[in-house]
């Protein structure tokens, strides 16, 4: 559950101007919007990377000041997927989706053989097991991305944020990311999820609620139709 | 793929072991004599310099390559040692001799190593490439260069010369007396750094990143600089600037074990580092009899031909 109090989001300026939202558990939601309309400072606001210019956000029990005052506590209530992961030399899909695990490893960011376990049953899902062992700097655009999933993924959060999370997947691992997001959620009663999208037709045909941003407004529609939507935007 | 990890790691190990060996059988063979006092007051002391300096400056060049993510950072090419040279010159030339001694020398050398290094932190947040950084390096470098020269022209001819002697980095300086020192604080540096492997692994992501992977970011900044500084400040002080080491030797490490574990990248630039510096001194030990070269010169022999590689593959 996500809830949202008269809340101002931007940088210098207020961007979107929130009056009272609720978004309930067990969901994902698609946020829509046009470009520079801004969606991804929506989204830095919810993981906590950017403060609130007024008023309140709460993801479940923790208020957005609680989690952005303690990284600890923050690494174990939200995950986040960024548009855009370059690779780093050396470092293999393998080591970078275990790199989700370090909020709940010892001192010395040992793997435990569950860790171990977790991490194989994720890449499986997402059919990267084959890649596993790949550098991540040589993996192709749309591979990273589905790398940055199960990374969040094995973070195992109550919340998951993603920014354009398929910008990069073909039509098959977009149904894929959706469809295994949509499992995610169901896992755990408190799981919910926001991802940013320009996908309107594949979100409207799979029913995902949305969170429409226009004119400084976010609007949700639980149950979008095109026309709703295209009249919003 | 960590199977072939650890077994580096034992071959590294066996190699360091037998190359400490042949120091200490070549130095004995060039010393003619087969003294208790000789083994203990020379040639330990010597070998000692070689594998902890060895050590120590490829862990700071791999913790600096770790926090300004680039693989082209080191504790040499961004004027750290620089920082810690002059603060040593300062010391030397502007304090009374009564207190030049052990704490004096080595906290000088840490201080100035320090505050190189934060502002060159500093100033890489502020440019956006690694070319820039390593321009302003150099030019950090030759501005402490500049003042030691200055001040040198304020000094007695025997301080100039101590001066010039150090400044050339050698493995010869450190007396047995030092040795215990130098050693406890440079496995004070290494074992502090395997506190910080979680963090170091995460900062591969980048700090954002390693930040929303629950990293206190700050306090890990923090410590890599004070690790860095308290490394590569006392093994300046005690064997003046060595170049090379601490930029080649991590790389080389990630290039073999392919991986960015530190806890692997950390035990196996230590070990790599003291067999590359007691390699070096060996070689300097055979060469000896028609020349004696400065350490500082057979690691920019081996090292710059493969720092420029490493720079013309990252194009």
């Amino acid at each position: 559950m996500i809830s949202i109090q008269h809340a101002q989001v931007g940088y210098q300026t207020t961007l979107i101007d929130i009056a009272q939202l609720a978004l309930p558990a067990g969901q994902i939601y698609a946020l829509i919007g046009r470009n520079g309309s801004g969606k991804s400072t929506l989204l830095q606001t919810l993981i906590g990377q950017l403060p609130l210019r007024a008023g309140s956000i709460s993801l479940g029990a923790f208020s957005l000041g609680e989690l952005q005052k303690n990284a600890a506590l923050r690494s174990t209530q939200v995950s986040y997927v960024a548009s855009m992961f370059a690779g780093v030399e050396a470092l293999t899909l393998h080591a970078y989706v275990s790199l989700g695990r370090v909020p709940h490893l010892g001192a010395f960011g040992r793997m435990q053989a569950t860790d171990l376990q977790f991490v194989d049953e994720v890449l499986r899902v997402l059919n990267l097991s084959d890649l596993a062992h790949k550098e991540t700097r040589k993996l192709s655009d749309g591979e990273r991305q589905l790398a940055s999933l199960a990374r969040a993924i094995v973070q195992d959060t109550p919340f998951m944020v993603l920014d354009e999370p398929a910008s990069f997947l073909d039509y098959f691992n977009r149904e894929l990311l959706l469809d295994q997001l949509q499992q995610w959620v169901q896992q755990k009663p408190e799981r919910t999820a926001v991802f940013s999208s320009h996908d309107i037709d594949l979100c409207l045909q799979k029913g995902i609620p949305m969170l429409v941003l226009h004119q400084h407004k976010l609007t949700l529609l639980t149950k979008p139709t095109k026309q709703e939507v295209m009249a919003l935007l | 793929m960590k199977q072939r990890s650890i077994q580096l790691l034992i071959s590294s190990g066996m190699l360091l072991l037998l190359l400490s060996w042949a120091h200490l059988f070549v130095l004995q063979q060039e010393q003619g004599a087969n003294s208790n006092l000789i083994f203990w007051e020379f040639q330990v002391p010597r070998l000692l310099s070689a594998l902890l300096a060895g050590a120590g400056l490829s862990l700071s060049g791999l913790l600096m390559q770790n926090l300004f993510q680039n693989p082209m950072a080191g504790p040499y090419v961004l004027g750290i040692n620089s920082g810690a040279s002059l603060f040593i010159s300062i010391l030397i030339l502007g304090v009374a001799p009564t207190f030049l001694n052990e704490f004096s020398y080595v906290s000088a050398a840490m201080t100035g190593a320090f505050l190189a290094a934060s502002f060159m932190f500093v100033v890489s947040k502020r440019v956006q490439n690694i070319q820039s950084l390593l321009v302003i390096g150099l030019m950090f470098a030759s501005f402490t260069g500049a003042i030691e020269s200055v001040l040198q022209s304020f000094a007695a001819p025997e301080q100039v010369k101590q001066l010039f002697i150090w400044n050339m980095g050698s493995l010869q300086q450190m007396s047995a007396a030092q040795a215990p020192w130098m050693a406890t604080i440079v496995l004070f540096g290494i074992a502090s750094t395997l506190f910080l492997v979680k963090g170091l692994n995460a900062m591969v992501l980048g700090e954002a990143h390693a930040l929303q992977l629950g990293v206190k970011v700050k306090l890990l900044k923090i410590s890599i600089l004070f690790v860095t500084a308290l490394l590569a400040g006392s093994i300046t002080a005690y064997c003046g600037p060595i170049a090379f080491v601490g930029l080649a030797i991590p790389n080389l490490s990630r290039a073999l074990l392919k991986t960015q574990d530190h806890l692997l990248l950390i035990l196996f630039s230590v070990l790599a580092g003291s067999c590359f510096l007691v390699a070096i001194d060996v070689l300097i030990l055979l060469l000896d009899p028609w020349l004696s070269l400065p350490v500082n010169v057979l690691t920019a022999v081996i090292g710059a031909p493969y720092v420029a590689y490493l720079m013309l593959r990252q194009r």
